[in-house]
């Protein structure tokens, strides 16, 4: 797998956990990025799936937030490609249950937010899940 | 004469064979035609005939030995029964040729009128009737071409709503991100005018997002898109769960939440829509009622659903406010509309919901005493989803055209009925057929007045009036 190939740049021990953002748009990416580094994260961003999935050959991030609906390769087959990285899932749209059903088969998606948030939330939600 | 009228019944009977309603129609164009054809070749011919055999009598009367006489009796009669025969088959053959190619036009035209317009009729008669089948299949094809293109805008419509409101959406995001870091004070301290600077954008920043959120809301109901996640529920909880839920607002008004729900059984349905409807409901419910009332939640079972209502002791509607509050962006004019908020939506997205499950949503109230809002969800729950209009609903003329019934066949009686009936949101067909049936029980209406006004209700709705008139006719069968 891919990440079995990726190197690992962060070895010392890091006390910032880090983030890593995937939205195609760059006001969503550059909100999410400031919101987070102004509460300590690391933050890492790419704008679709391609990207993502070539930056995580170079990072292991703690989670990824990561846009369901962006242009270019499904959002399936790069939650494929992803199996031991936490997954939070933003979606302007609301997700039905079936559909939500069929894209956590994958126990390492954790979330759905749904966009816009409230940053409070959103920080909470992020906490949450790097602290378990 | 009294022979060829038999004979017309004769054909009548054996043509009315298979009774629907065209052929008693049609039948009495075969019936005039025929009858004419007795009048042309059978009256006239008789009449000489008679008028012959009485001068060859009265001619030769001594003459005549009493077996010729008889003979020229026989002969008369039999020529007379042999022509009636004959002119009413010639007539019947001729005026079934006529009358065919009506019974195809009238078949067609009752296609049409049910909304199938692929009609191509095959009449070749050689006559006018045969142009007019021409001029009906071009017309036709123009309906179909008309009906297509009503469709294609229809569904344009649907998908523009749709397409807008998530392009409006996204912009949402990021704005709402930085307005809330600006605020919380991200970059730095922010000074008191600055600060509420802030917060009167983020608050028309919300109510934009949340016009936008309901838009698509409706455009989902409208293009049937509507989820619904049905599964084994227990209505009592979804109930308690919603109220205890929506108290925390009520809070602020210091406003009690009262629930009676026991004896609800456990049915399928998808709670997070009636969650929806009732915090929509209660949520309106706490926006006019007065501090420290009460806002009473109750559910029923009833017949084949539930009958779910929300009454508070507020503000109340005026009877025009109580019909029109359904409609979308209608909002009651008040002093306090603005401190209220909310998009206009909120009501006519619960009339989507509840009738995508082919419930009922209606309200009952009193100006200065409070109103009470019912909607009902079956039992049973319905999975083929329809599209319901909600922005451009075609309700405002129907309900029109009904009206004039209801004044053309109640008099001024009808105005307060009709009234009375569109406030309990009961102007469809079905509910409106019962009230008619009702009305010929109680021998308010005679049972023909009854059948003809239910043949003109569903006739504007649009409905095939054929299966009606059926309906009706085999109901009264059963009635005598």
């Amino acid at each position: 797998m891919l990440l079995q190939k990726a190197k690992k740049i962060n070895e010392e021990p890091k006390m910032t956990k880090t983030i890593f953002v995937v939205d195609d748009e760059e006001d969503i990416r550059e909100s999410v990025k400031t919101l987070l580094e102004k509460n300590g994260y690391n933050v890492i961003t790419a704008e679709n799936g391609d990207d993502c999935l070539n930056k995580l050959k170079k990072v292991t991030p703690d989670l990824i937030l990561l846009d369901i609906m962006m242009p270019g390769m499904p959002i399936s087959d790069v939650v494929k490609n992803i199996t031991d990285i936490k997954i939070a899932f933003m979606s302007v749209v609301r997700i039905s249950d079936a559909r939500k059903k069929g894209l956590t088969s994958q126990d390492n998606i954790v979330d759905f937010l749904q966009k816009p948030f409230n940053v409070t939330d959103l920080i909470d939600r992020v906490e949450l899940h790097l602290s378990n | 004469l009294i022979k060829p009228s038999g004979g017309t019944k004769k054909i009548k009977k054996r043509d009315g064979e298979k009774i629907n309603l065209k052929n008693i129609l049609l039948s009495k164009l075969n019936r005039k035609i025929t009858i004419l054809f007795y009048l042309v070749g059978l009256i006239c011919p008789t009449l000489a005939i008679i008028f012959f055999y009485t001068v060859i009598i009265n001619s030769f009367s001594e003459s005549l030995s009493p077996e010729i006489s008889n003979l020229l009796a026989q002969i008369t009669i039999t020529m007379i029964v042999l022509m009636a025969v004959i002119t009413g088959l010639i007539g019947f053959i001729i005026s079934k040729n006529i009358s065919n190619p009506i019974q195809k036009l009238y078949n067609a035209t009752r296609k049409i009128e049910k909304g199938e317009f692929d009609i191509k009729l095959d009449i070749k008669t050689g006559d006018e009737l045969e142009e007019l089948a021409a001029a009906f299949n071009s017309t036709a094809a123009t309906l179909a071409r008309l009906e297509v293109e009503r469709k294609e805008m229809d569904a344009a419509k649907t998908e523009f709503l749709s397409i807008t409101s998530h392009e409006l959406r996204s912009p949402m995001t990021p704005m709402k991100a930085q307005l809330q870091m600006m605020e919380e004070g991200y970059f730095g301290k922010i000074n008191k005018k600055q600060k509420e600077s802030i917060r009167i954008i983020t608050r028309n920043a919300d109510r934009l997002d949340n016009i936008i959120a309901d838009f698509l809301e409706i455009s989902r109901i409208e293009a049937a898109r509507l989820k619904f996640n049905f599964r084994e529920t227990d209505l009592v909880e979804t109930i308690k769960e919603t109220a205890e839920f929506m108290q925390c607002f009520a809070n602020e008004k210091k406003i009690k939440i009262v629930v009676n729900s026991d004896g609800i059984p456990k049915i399928q349905a998808d709670p997070d829509r009636i969650s929806q409807v009732l915090r929509n409901l209660i949520n309106n419910a706490i926006k006019f009622s007065p501090e420290q009332s009460k806002i009473e939640v109750d559910a029923r079972l009833e017949k084949n659903h539930v009958m779910f209502s929300v009454k508070d002791c507020g503000i109340g509607l005026t009877p025009e406010n109580q019909i029109r509050i359904f409609e979308p962006f209608y909002q009651v004019e008040n002093v306090n509309r603005r401190k209220h908020g909310g998009t206009g939506l909120g009501l006519a997205i619960c009339r989507g919901i509840v009738e995508s499950q082919k419930g009922k949503i209606w309200v009952e109230s009193k100006e200065d005493f409070g109103s009470k809002f019912y909607f009902t969800f079956p039992l049973e729950p319905v999975r083929k989803i329809e599209p319901i209009k909600v922005l451009f609903s075609e309700r405002g003329i129907v309900n029109r055209k009904i009206k004039k019934e209801f004044q053309l066949e109640l008099g001024p009686l009808g105005e307060s009925e009709f009234e009375e009936l569109k406030s309990k949101n009961s102007i469809n067909k079905d509910d409106l057929f019962q009230y008619i049936d009702f009305l010929v029980r109680e021998y308010i209406l005679p049972a023909e007045s009854g059948d003809s006004f239910k043949n003109r209700v569903s006739k504007i709705f649009g409905d095939e009036k054929e299966k009606g008139i059926i309906n009706d006719k085999t109901d009264n069968v059963y009635k005598q």
